[in-house]
């Protein structure tokens, strides 16, 4: 009888964002095969041929990346502001997923720049300031797993976690102002997509979008599940790094 | 304002006793300076001395990193840091002592590296010593300003050591740009290009307000 009582209290809200996850889950899959398919059926670029593809991969990346760390910004912000540890769950999550997808931007660049700019490597200012941003949240989850107590943990990483946003225009206006030539294309509008080009494109970005929504989603969960484990999550956390 | 100079006071007079921190960053740099020409192929040629401006600040900014780290470790004895904290002022003036006193310290070891580094690359500084001064001290603030509120997130983590550059290299990037570029206008031209103190100085202030704005997070007790 007292365990049948008991155990919802161990476990407070077991399922908590379980319908969340799964409608992201399954916009995901419908927007990944649709996306699959307009990538498949994209006309082939005139210039570049074959490679110009990996557009559809490279740039949405780049948004669901961005979006990521903008989430750990914001979060970071809300978390100083109102002290509640659930934003604290969703910046790291947004940091961790915004890593991985600045991992593959920067994985998918290179490839795409030696097929066109015949170099793996330029240092472009957009280029540049994305490889700072990922430097900058690496250290933001380093700086997470150093720190002991967890409302320092959180505390240190929502200013870090904002100040490498903050940091974006400086860093970007040092690189142009002094740095090498632009080798990005400056946005959309100038016609940088052709015909045809749109809609796979669109598709990538939501498709990206959607799965960066869906492991931020799980991220924190995960965040729940260990915080609801109670008191217990410092001890082995510390005893392990120690 | 009292606390900014009270704490600028106490650890220029801690740094006055011991020496050590100081003593260290110069050694430390000085050593770079030797390394520097011995990694050069050609040692003080020419070609090495279109470097000097590069050289010279990536051997300030590891002088920097190693200081900065001692400025809040010193604090960690017999729990100093908590009365920083608990002190009955604004946590923003506590960091911009902090950051002066960091920044004082800094600037006799950059002269004195300077002063190696002119030598072993027999280059002649003392024309734009001045102006190079400016340079030098507009570029520092901006590394101690970021460097101390870095220092002060460092010092409670583990591994504080490594920590400390890998939170603060990112937001050096900025600083470096523009002051490599102005000492290098400055060394070719021997006048100073605007743009770069611009920057520096926006740079600067940005630095000084977010840190003075975010020190209540970093300063605890």
């Amino acid at each position: 009888m007292t365990d049948a009582i008991a155990k919802p209290e161990q476990h407070p809200t077991p399922s908590a964002g379980g319908g969340a996850r799964r409608v992201s889950a399954a916009a995901l899959a419908v927007s990944f095969a649709l996306w699959a398919y307009l990538v498949y059926a994209a006309p082939l670029d005139s210039v570049q041929g074959l490679i110009q593809k990996i557009l559809y991969v490279h740039v949405p990346c780049w948004f669901a990346a961005y979006a990521g760390f903008a989430l750990t910004a914001v979060c970071g912000g809300l978390y100083l502001w109102k002290n509640d540890e659930r934003y604290d769950r969703v910046a790291v999550a947004g940091a961790e997923v915004g890593v991985v997808f600045c991992t593959l931007g920067l994985v998918t660049g290179p490839i795409w720049a030696k097929g066109t700019w015949g170099h793996w490597w330029a240092w472009d200012p957009r280029l540049t300031m994305t490889l700072v941003l990922w430097f900058i949240y690496l250290a933001y989850l380093l700086l997470r797993s150093f720190t002991e107590g967890s409302t320092r943990t959180a505390r240190f990483a929502s200013v870090y976690g904002i100040a490498g946003l903050a940091a974006v225009p400086l860093n970007y206006f040092a690189i142009e102002l002094f740095g090498g030539a632009a080798m990005h294309p400056d946005n959309l509008e100038r016609g940088s997509l052709g015909e045809g080009m749109g809609w796979p494109f669109a598709a990538g970005a939501i498709t990206a979008l959607l799965a960066m929504l869906h492991l931020v989603l799980l991220r924190v969960d995960l965040e729940r599940r260990r915080a609801a484990e109670g008191p217990s999550t410092p001890d082995w956390a510390s005893a392990e790094g120690d | 304002m009292n606390a900014l100079l009270a704490v600028l006071w106490k650890d220029l007079l801690t740094e006055l006793r011991s020496r050590d921190r100081a003593i260290a960053m110069l050694l430390f740099s000085m050593l770079m300076v030797v390394i520097f020409h011995f990694s050069l192929p050609g040692g003080a040629t020419a070609a090495t001395r279109a470097y000097a401006p590069g050289l010279l600040w990536v051997a300030y900014v590891f002088a920097a990193l190693l200081g900065l780290g001692r400025s809040f470790a010193i604090e960690l004895e017999n729990g100093a840091i908590e009365v920083l904290a608990r002190a009955p002022v604004d946590r923003g003036w506590v960091l911009l002592g902090k950051t002066l006193a960091n920044m004082l310290i800094l600037g006799v070891v950059q002269a004195l590296t300077a002063l190696v580094f002119a030598l072993f690359f027999e280059m002649n500084l003392l024309p734009v010593a001045l102006p190079l001064a400016g340079v030098v001290a507009l570029g520092s603030l901006g590394l101690c300003a970021v460097g101390t509120f870095f220092a002060a997130v460092a010092v409670r983590t583990r591994l504080r050591e490594v920590m400390l550059p890998l939170l603060a290299l990112p937001f050096y990037i900025p600083v470096l740009v523009a002051a490599t570029r102005a000492t290098n206008t400055l060394l070719e031209t021997g006048s100073v290009s605007f743009a770069s103190i611009h920057f520096l100085l926006v740079t600067d202030g940005s630095y000084l307000i977010a840190s003075f704005i975010l020190s209540d997070f970093v300063l605890d007790e």
